[in-house]
């Protein structure tokens, strides 16, 4: 038993604070201002605005910040305050903002009204930020967030550097940038916005945000692989048969029709999200989970993936398009007759791939990646499906015995399910299947933080980790390209091809067929 | 000695917990419950406990008779009023699971002269506990503090402990300050205002456990150079709050305190040669079943909390 005196001594340097021992420090301790570009966009809105204020109210924020928001729209300070403050009060998960928390908080944030190609309106921003290094002590430090639609960020990013306010022309902190996604519409537009970005910003100081990756579970997988020692020696083509990663919605296009008719599901999904979820299941264990070496193995991974030769596309890759439905009991229309999108469109709303990773661990591995909006339920999850058992023993004739399948729920379920075979009690053999669940969210007893709140405090604190450096988007870009020019090259005549609040299109089952495995159900 | 009878009542339930489909369980919780007026809201919490972790959970409840013990969906239920507390253990024990961690959440405020008391914290790995619970006075968290001279291997988790977490926080972030570090090591005085005395007492030996002060009076601690350093501790408040802390250099004074206009913010500032402005912090509203699982889930030692109860104690004797 400690006899009350504290083991630890005042330090010589006087830089250890003792008190800090077992009290965690969760505060982001740099000061810095936030600017978000688009800030009367939705997503500012309904996403960042209210992460924000969460992280403020969860005392995150450093003691020194300011935010400024930055669009075309006409406001003054207060107008953005007002219109902040409603967007608040509908999208926190906090709930209304209150005094005296709201008032404090508005104080700090502020708005510039300009053009997205006019530089004095870039160097209007940059006096009103040197404005608040003096007035809020935001230290010269500088995050810029580009909310924007895709076309506008290599514009900005040139007023940046024209204005004086890239990172070299910052003598007194740092500037750093979140780019929201797609970084690019292909390889070559991907290519092209990375050299703009690499005209004004090193890579240690470009955050390209996937919003999937700030997800716990997303998080978890790693923590599960590493962290424990009986899945990693099963996590190889001795023991697994294949590997299925699903995102699939309920949602429809919604509003964003006229985007969503020029992407389609595989650059909307499979090019990031998918594929990200795959290079963390996939990779190697990284030597440390600092940034870079979690980065270096999730890029490793990735350029071993197999190019599917255009001979092939049609064989290995699945395309759909939603129709008229039901999704919850209610009818839902088509996909060519939503707002913005051409009624003849050749867009594909579900986007399945069979990836093979050339490596020692996952040789003949397939990989399949699906998604889909219009589906049966929203559901995002990987599954690692082992191979059979190589001798029966058990089982009365007409048991059948599963294979054990690893599944990681990444939402709207957060946690880990494995699948095993066990005796039905009873004289006689019986095995059937039963499921051992883990809920992440309850589990801990804690609220997991919604994706973007983790993903700004972590670019805030500089830490790139759940970020994807330029090198993995590449690849990326490389992996979908040789399927993307086939696809748009190509009409298929059978769109629309699944109704809506189904499985997704029969192609998406013969794709599994053909190798004599099928889908888990959605 | 274990009766036929019993044997037979833990096969019972055993047989019936085993009915139920594949499960996990990754500890044994163990309820005992001494307060007819608290008993619902204990059990609205074990149920909230039991919804999200897989656990053996066993409810003691001192104040009913009746069966020995009875399968209430997963949870057991044992009226162990008018029981022989070796009898009880025993019974406990055999429903417990093996090789697992056990807690026990010892709801009442007495833990001197309890007769079940000394036997369940034989058969567990830690304790739950809240030293003001239902009392302002210090009394449980001096109990506490002999209890954990006595037995130190039992993991003690006091909930008044626990909910001081943001507030050692908004200490110890003054003194992140690289500029203000060096006025930890010349603290004067020390003021807390909480509605019970568990808190203000844990504050004051968390801070002089962690800056090496001594207890060198009543309510008087002495730092590393024999300065004395006076310890205001006074009740105000509804209970399990803190209200104010103050600390006073010779050169500034640092206080953090509750907002009048909303008592979930605290307004923390610096006044005096090393002034700071003012800035708010939120206090986040925890549960009591919040805390518990987090009571459950912390690493077993907690050398900081050991430190500052074993200082409480100095403070008390």
């Amino acid at each position: 038993m400690p006899d009350g005196t504290a083991t630890l001594t005042r330090p010589a340097d006087g830089r250890v604070n003792p008190l800090r021992a077992g009290v965690d420090v969760n505060r982001i301790t740099d000061p810095c201002n936030i600017v978000f570009f688009g800030a009367s966009g939705d997503l500012t809105k309904r996403m960042l605005l209210p992460a924000m204020y969460n992280l403020r109210l969860g005392d995150t924020l450093p003691n020194n910040y300011g935010i400024v928001g930055f669009s075309r729209t006409e406001w003054t300070d207060d107008e953005f305050r007002d219109e902040m403050k409603k967007a608040i009060d509908e999208f926190s998960r906090s709930g209304p903002a209150k005094d005296p928390m709201w008032s404090d908080f508005a104080k700090r944030l502020s708005y510039v009204a300009g053009d997205f190609d006019d530089v004095k309106c870039f160097q209007n921003l940059k006096e009103h930020l040197e404005n608040n290094d003096k007035t809020l002590g935001t230290g010269g430090n500088v995050l810029f967030y580009l909310s924007t639609p895709p076309s506008l960020f290599s514009p900005i990013i040139d007023l940046i550097a024209q204005s004086g306010l890239g990172p070299e022309d910052n003598h007194t902190g740092w500037t750093r940038i979140i780019i929201e996604k797609p970084f690019g519409t292909d390889l070559a537009s991907a290519r092209a916005l990375q050299t703009e970005v690499e005209k004004v910003f090193e890579e240690k100081q470009v955050y390209r945000i996937d919003h999937y990756l700030g997800k716990e579970p997303v998080q978890d997988i790693m923590a599960l692989r590493f962290a424990n020692v009986i899945f990693e020696p099963l996590w190889n083509r001795r023991y697994v048969d294949h590997v299925q990663i699903t995102a699939a919605e309920t949602v429809g296009v919604e509003l964003r029709g006229g985007y969503y008719d020029h992407a389609g599901a595989l650059r909307d999904m499979i090019q990031n999200h998918v594929t990200n979820l795959l290079a963390l299941v996939a990779m190697e264990p990284p030597v440390n989970p600092r940034a870079d070496a979690v980065r270096d193995e999730k890029y490793k991974v990735l350029t071993a993936l197999r190019p599917i030769e255009s001979s092939r596309v049609m064989l290995d890759t699945a395309r759909g398009q939603y129709d008229a439905g039901s999704i919850a009991g209610q009818p839902v229309p088509g996909y060519r007759t939503e707002p913005d999108v051409d009624p003849h469109s050749n867009t594909e709303t579900f986007a399945a791939v069979k990836f093979q990773i050339d490596n020692w661990r996952w040789a003949d591995v397939p990989f399949y990646l699906r998604s889909g909006k219009r589906l049966a339920r929203k559901t995002s999850e990987i599954a690692i499906r082992f191979k059979q058992i190589p001798h029966r023993l058990f089982g009365e004739l007409g048991d059948s015995i599963d294979n054990n399948v690893l599944v990681m729920k990444i939402q709207p379920e957060e946690g880990v399910s494995l699948r095993f075979s066990a005796k039905v009690p009873g004289p006689k053999m019986h095995i059937r299947s039963v499921s051992m669940d883990f809920n992440y969210g309850t589990g801990f007893g804690v609220v997991s933080a919604p994706a973007y709140e983790r993903l700004i405090g972590d670019a805030m604190r500089g830490d790139a980790t759940l970020f994807t450096r330029w090198d993995a988007v590449e690849t990326a870009w490389q992996a979908v390209m040789p399927i993307l020019e086939r696809w748009e090259t190509t009409t298929d005549e059978s769109f629309p091809n699944y109704p809506a609040g189904s499985q997704g299109p029969p192609s998406a089952e013969r794709l599994l067929a053909a190798d004599g495995r099928e889908w888990r159900k959605i | 000695m274990i009766t036929e009878a019993m044997h037979s009542t833990i096969e019972t339930i055993k047989a019936e917990l085993l009915t139920d489909t594949v499960a996990t369980t990754t500890i044994n919780f163990l309820v005992v419950i001494d307060d007819d007026a608290h008993r619902q809201w204990v059990l609205d919490r074990v149920t909230l406990i039991d919804d999200k972790h897989p656990a053996r959970t066993i409810v003691l409840d001192t104040l009913s008779t009746g069966d020995a013990a009875k399968l209430n969906h997963d949870r057991i239920e044992i009226a162990t009023g008018g029981m022989n507390p070796d009898d009880v253990r025993s019974l406990v024990q055999g429903l417990m699971i093996p090789e697992i961690p056990s807690v026990l959440w010892w709801t009442g405020d007495e833990i001197v002269d309890q007769p079940l008391f000394d036997p369940l914290i034989d058969i567990v790995d830690a304790l739950v506990i809240d030293s003001s619970g239902s009392r302002t006075d210090n009394r449980t968290v001096r109990d506490l503090a002999d209890f954990s001279q006595r037995r130190p291997t039992v993991a003690l988790r006091d909930l008044a402990w626990m909910r001081l977490r943001p507030w050692q926080d908004m200490i110890a972030h003054f003194f992140d300050d690289p500029n203000l570090m060096e006025e930890l090591f010349a603290i004067r005085n020390l003021e807390i205002v909480s509605g019970s005395e568990a808190e203000a007492l844990y504050l004051g030996g968390w801070l002089a456990s962690r800056l090496g002060w001594t207890a060198c009076a009543h309510d008087e601690f002495c730092d590393r150079d024999g300065v004395t350093i006076p310890f205001t501790h006074r009740r105000e408040g509804v209970g399990r709050r803190v209200r104010r802390v103050s600390v006073e250099t010779g050169a500034s004074t640092y206080v953090a305190a509750l907002t009048p206009s909303d008592e979930g913010v605290v307004s923390v500032g610096v006044s005096g040669e090393k002034a700071r402005p003012d800035r708010l912090v939120p206090l986040q509203a925890i549960d009591n079943a919040s805390l518990i699982e987090r009571a459950i889930l912390e690493p077993p030692a907690d050398e900081v909390f050991e430190t500052a109860l074993s200082m409480v104690g100095k403070i008390l004797s």
